[in-house]
């Protein structure tokens, strides 16, 4: 059982990807393929506080707990931080590029939308 | 403590597909509002208040919020074609 | 390449992959193992060092701070290139009529949600500015504060409507404000390099442990991220609002005005 708990979030956090990729691959709809982008990156999320983490620790803020008591890894949840809300930025960047592509073809379909061709 | 993160963990594992099996992306934005408030319960629990903070805002109010105008935007399009 | 070709090559690699996979997560330390040697050490020097107790904002504004100016950098470029695609096809200025889809009614705002709306915009900023200047001493800082306060200017939205809110928001203001969150904090870096010290390095004075100002730099970084992030997404949510917007070809029924 412990071992199967000491593997969980790397499994989990492989499941994701591969569940947000797969819906990357099959959408249609832009903005159904913009959610399952963020599906892979909390992928991420997941993998990297986990590997913070630690049984039986508190969080690393030494407001109420002296310093020095057991603390998880700051590190991987200042990267995590800073990801979580550039990914919601970037996230709307790509809003709104599904919404220039459908102004420009008139569809938002990726399977249905060819590369534009030269000279048309 | 154990079985709330491998309960959180497996929570958040079925939710991921909930988000991807759902085609039409007006019903999709509940299951993302959902992914997002579990994933910063998830991340509370691992010991990350500030992650679980930016996380709850981002996750289930800001990010469906663009969601839902981009797909308004689209379809406001969609009729003056 | 047919969409059917396409899942199969996907389900094919992911085939490939799987036990790679299985063998990585077996090989990875198991999940609550002790922490890596340079969180375990950030955590023992941070609080003498720079007197601060919340470590996650001291490796983001102090000891990593060069990577938080190319995230915010990240955050700058992507907001600055959402607005110029949106604003650039749309042109500027306002219209206050919202734009009509047929089958969808446009409601007017009931009283329970213009005065829920009012009072929680209230204390949702407020809240938002506590978690901005509290980040070096409990859970918060810039990051968060400012999504906090984006939220609050969405909930005034909710309140007010759309052609007072967009009164009182103004683009030009929201320029300025987040392109002086950027500025400050290269400032902060640039400003040793004056004095002969490196680039970001903490020269200003620590304050006691667990007061509110104490982290020395990190302080200014931290409201400036926290002012970049605010009027960066209200701008985001500016923008998209005003996609939803009626254009002057289109022909509407006087009632939808809201």
């Amino acid at each position: 059982m412990s071992l199967a708990l000491g593997v969980l979030p790397w499994l989990v956090s492989a499941w994701l990807f591969a569940v947000g990729l797969y819906g990357i691959v099959r959408s249609r709809h832009y903005v159904h393929l913009i959610a399952c982008l963020a599906v892979c990156q909390s992928a991420t999320y997941v993998l990297l506080l986990s590997i913070g983490f630690r049984w039986h620790a508190g969080p690393p803020i030494f407001y109420d707990h002296p310093p020095g008591s057991a603390a998880v890894d700051p590190v991987m949840q200042a990267l995590v931080l800073t990801d979580i809300v550039v990914g919601a930025a970037v996230s709307a960047l790509l809003l709104a590029i599904a919404l220039q592509v459908h102004k420009r073809r008139g569809s938002v379909d990726p399977q249905s939308l060819r590369p534009l061709r030269p000279n048309r | 403590m154990k079985a709330l993160t491998a309960a959180l963990l497996l929570l958040v594992a079925v939710a991921g597909p909930s988000v991807v099996l759902s085609r039409d992306p007006r019903r999709q934005l509940f299951a993302l509002t959902a992914f997002g408030a579990l994933l910063a319960a998830l991340f509370e629990v691992l010991q990350a208040p500030d992650v679980a903070l930016s996380e709850l805002v981002v996750g289930t109010a800001v990010t469906p919020l663009l969601f839902a105008v981009a797909l308004t935007s689209i379809a406001l399009d969609r009729r003056r074609r | 390449m047919s969409p059917g070709l396409r899942s199969l090559l996907l389900l094919l690699a992911l085939a490939l992959l799987a036990p790679f996979a299985w063998h990585v997560a077996k090989a990875l330390p198991q999940f609550g193992s002790p922490t890596a040697a340079y969180g375990a050490t950030v955590n023992a020097l941070g609080p003498p060092l720079r007197h601060v107790s919340n470590m996650v904002a001291a490796v983001n504004f102090d000891f990593r701070a060069l990577d938080t100016l190319g995230e915010e950098s990240m955050l700058f470029c992507a907001v600055t290139g959402a607005v110029v695609l949106l604003r650039g096809t749309r042109g500027e200025g306002t219209t206050q009529r919202a734009g009509l889809i047929p089958g969808r009614a446009v409601l007017a705002r009931s009283d329970a949600q213009v005065l829920v709306c009012r009072i929680a915009c209230t204390l949702t900023m407020l809240f938002g500015l506590y978690m901005v200047l509290h980040g070096t001493v409990t859970p918060g800082g810039g990051f968060q504060g400012g999504v906090i306060i984006a939220s609050a200017v969405l909930l005034l939205y909710l309140a007010e409507g759309y052609g007072p809110w967009r009164r009182l928001i103004r683009s030009p203001l929201l320029d300025v404000l987040e392109s002086l969150g950027v500025l400050l904090f290269v400032g902060a870096g640039a400003a040793p390099l004056l004095s002969g010290h490196a680039a970001m390095s903490n020269l200003m004075p620590l304050g006691h442990f667990r007061d509110l100002f104490s982290g020395g730099v990190m302080l200014v970084t931290n409201f400036a991220v926290g002012l970049a992030v605010a009027a960066g997404f209200v701008m985001l949510l500016l923008e998209f609002l005003e996609e939803t917007r009626a254009l002057q070809s289109d022909s509407l029924p006087d009632e939808a005005q809201r």
